[in-house]
């Protein structure tokens, strides 16, 4: 019985333990204006994907760099604070509900109908298309020569959608039609498509990603090769959270910042040193 | 003792020094062979000609320096495991309804649940009931693996304080200690010198399911080795250097854990 008092003292003792490592976070500033708290704690927390080249990869020396780091950098300055970088499941980060986690998304994320739901996204700062490749292996060299074939997809990608048939972009043109009967495969990232053919796995014979990754991938010896036209054009912005702290003083300003981007130039500029030459901050 | 059994002193020396050699020569026997498997393991990957030896030394610094924070949580999580396998031990062996009942079911439930699912109901799912229970990841890690290894333990530290001997209970009582002071000052030290060597035992395993958080984002060993490997398409490298990292790992400390078990076993002699 008397054992008790001690397991009331150690109980009450880990209850105080747990309560004072809680994370101050962002409390500094006014809990209510993220970019007051942002600006007050001097660092904003930014999702990125730590295996998506060009966009976003991680490095040996724990950095990351990437076409999306760049502009995600660009963005700490203009607020004038430091970056630091969180790396959720790109599937947490289109759901929405972040819980606080992080600040903003600069990962290449598509603006879609649904998504619009539980993102705020702010102007595109960059379109990609949408491009079909095929395993070596497999010997299609047509969009049609995947009918009834199975193709390997980011999970909670657009390419998903597209494929299953729910796609509903904003701001970008009409998606040509999906190859009949087209199986899907999904991975956490697009990235492991190429990785698991590279280790040998045959469950699929097309992969469905950006035009940018795709490129990418090819350059660094994966065993695929484009197929047709891009089948879709999808405009990317930068996302917050709905359900997050109020945010109106922030998205204003991330709206002000891709828009001076796209006219000073800057942003062709990143598009040209990371997509090998394009220029994909236009419409096409 | 040499002379209460009659041995002249020399004799039992050059015994001695027998038993030394004989053990020194199967030491390194069992450290050559070690060396043979290992070098043919390598020897058969190398020559599927597959392994790249610039990733390797590009991104080995990297995952290594993952172990830091691997051992950081383990240290952490063992720590948060033993408050609670105390507290659950004690309520284990309670003869009240109430708390036996709840350390029960801590218990049943903890262990009837696979540590992946704890780990993401923590981080994960307890934000959606209030944002007040929002985690930073390596927090929520720890939380998960202390809450689960604290209810394996408290059946070893409920044995623990059991194998305590009774004659120190009766004596203290003898002596008119209070009952609390008795458990506090009597049975505990002796119950935690009892069940030590399984909190050791414990720490090492932790280390090998602190790879469970990288799930969350903690930036430990796999997590590093996963996401090093994946883009570059070397996972195989990635994955070995992080084996031999958490071999490595359990290795030293077991042998600290050796040392540190004949270290309190002195007192017995």
């Amino acid at each position: 019985m008397k054992p008790m008092r001690t397991s009331a003292l150690l109980f009450t003792g880990l209850l105080v333990l747990i309560t004072a490592c809680q994370p101050s976070g962002q409390a500094s500033g006014d809990p209510d204006d993220l970019l007051a708290a942002i600006q007050a704690a001097g660092v904003i927390r930014v999702a990125t994907d730590p295996a998506y080249p060009p966009q976003s990869e991680l490095l040996s020396d724990g950095t990351y760099q990437g076409f999306d780091i760049d502009v995600a950098e660009r963005i700490g300055e203009e607020l004038g604070v430091t970056v630091e970088y969180i790396t959720p499941d790109f599937s947490e980060v289109v759901a929405g509900g972040w819980a606080g986690r992080w600040d903003i998304s600069v990962g290449s994320v598509t603006v879609t109908a649904e998504r619009e739901g539980v993102l705020d996204f702010t102007g595109a700062y960059y379109y990609t298309p949408a491009q079909m490749a095929a395993t070596t292996a497999s010997g299609i060299t047509t969009l049609d020569g995947l009918a009834g074939m199975t193709i390997c997809v980011g999970e909670q990608t657009t390419y998903q959608f597209w494929l299953e048939g729910t796609l509903e972009l904003v701001g970008s043109p009409e998606p040509t039609a999906v190859p009949e009967g087209a199986q899907v495969t999904t991975f956490s990232t697009d990235t492991e498509c190429a990785d698991a053919i590279a280790s040998g796995r045959t469950d699929f014979e097309g992969w469905l990603t950006s035009s940018t990754t795709l490129a990418n991938a090819i350059a660094n010896d994966a065993a695929f090769v484009s197929v047709g036209d891009p089948v879709f054009y999808e405009a990317l912005a930068v996302a917050t959270d709905k359900a997050g702290p109020a945010h109106a003083g922030l998205q204003a300003e991330l709206d002000r910042i891709i828009a001076e981007m796209h006219s000073d130039g800057s942003l062709t500029a990143l598009s040209e040193q990371w997509f090998d030459g394009l220029d994909l901050t236009t419409v096409e | 003792m040499i002379e209460a059994v009659g041995m002249r002193p020399a004799l039992f020396e050059q015994i001695e020094r027998a038993e030394a050699a004989s053990r020194r020569w199967f030491r390194a026997k069992f450290a050559l062979v070690w060396v043979v498997i290992m070098a043919a393991l390598f020897a058969a990957f190398a020559a599927t000609d597959n392994l790249d030896a610039d990733f390797v030394t590009e991104w080995s610094p990297y995952i290594l320096g993952g172990a830091g924070i691997t051992v950081l949580v383990s240290v952490l999580s063992i720590a948060l495991a033993t408050v609670l396998a105390l507290i659950g031990a004690i309520g284990r062996l309670s003869r009240r309804a109430v708390p036996y009942g709840v350390a029960s079911f801590y218990v049943s439930l903890v262990r009837g649940t696979p540590l992946l699912v704890q780990i993401y109901i923590i981080f994960f799912s307890l934000p959606q009931i209030s944002p007040l229970l929002i985690l930073p990841a390596i927090a929520g890690g720890v939380l998960a693996l202390g809450f689960n290894y604290g209810a394996y333990m408290t059946e070893i530290f409920r044995a623990g304080i059991q194998a305590v001997p009774r004659g120190q209970t009766e004596a203290a009582r003898a002596l008119g200690m209070p009952e609390n002071l008795i458990f506090r000052r009597i049975v505990l030290p002796q119950a935690i010198r009892i069940v030590t060597p399984a909190i050791g035992n414990d720490f090492i395993s932790m280390i090998k399911d602190s790879a469970l958080v990288s799930t969350i984002g903690v930036q430990e060993v796999l997590w590093r080795a996963e996401n090093a490997g994946r883009p570059t398409l070397h996972t195989l490298e990635a994955f070995i250097i992080a084996g031999l990292v958490y071999w490595g790992l359990t290795i030293v400390f077991s042998f600290v854990q050796e040392r540190l078990e004949k270290r309190m076993a002195r007192g017995d002699r």
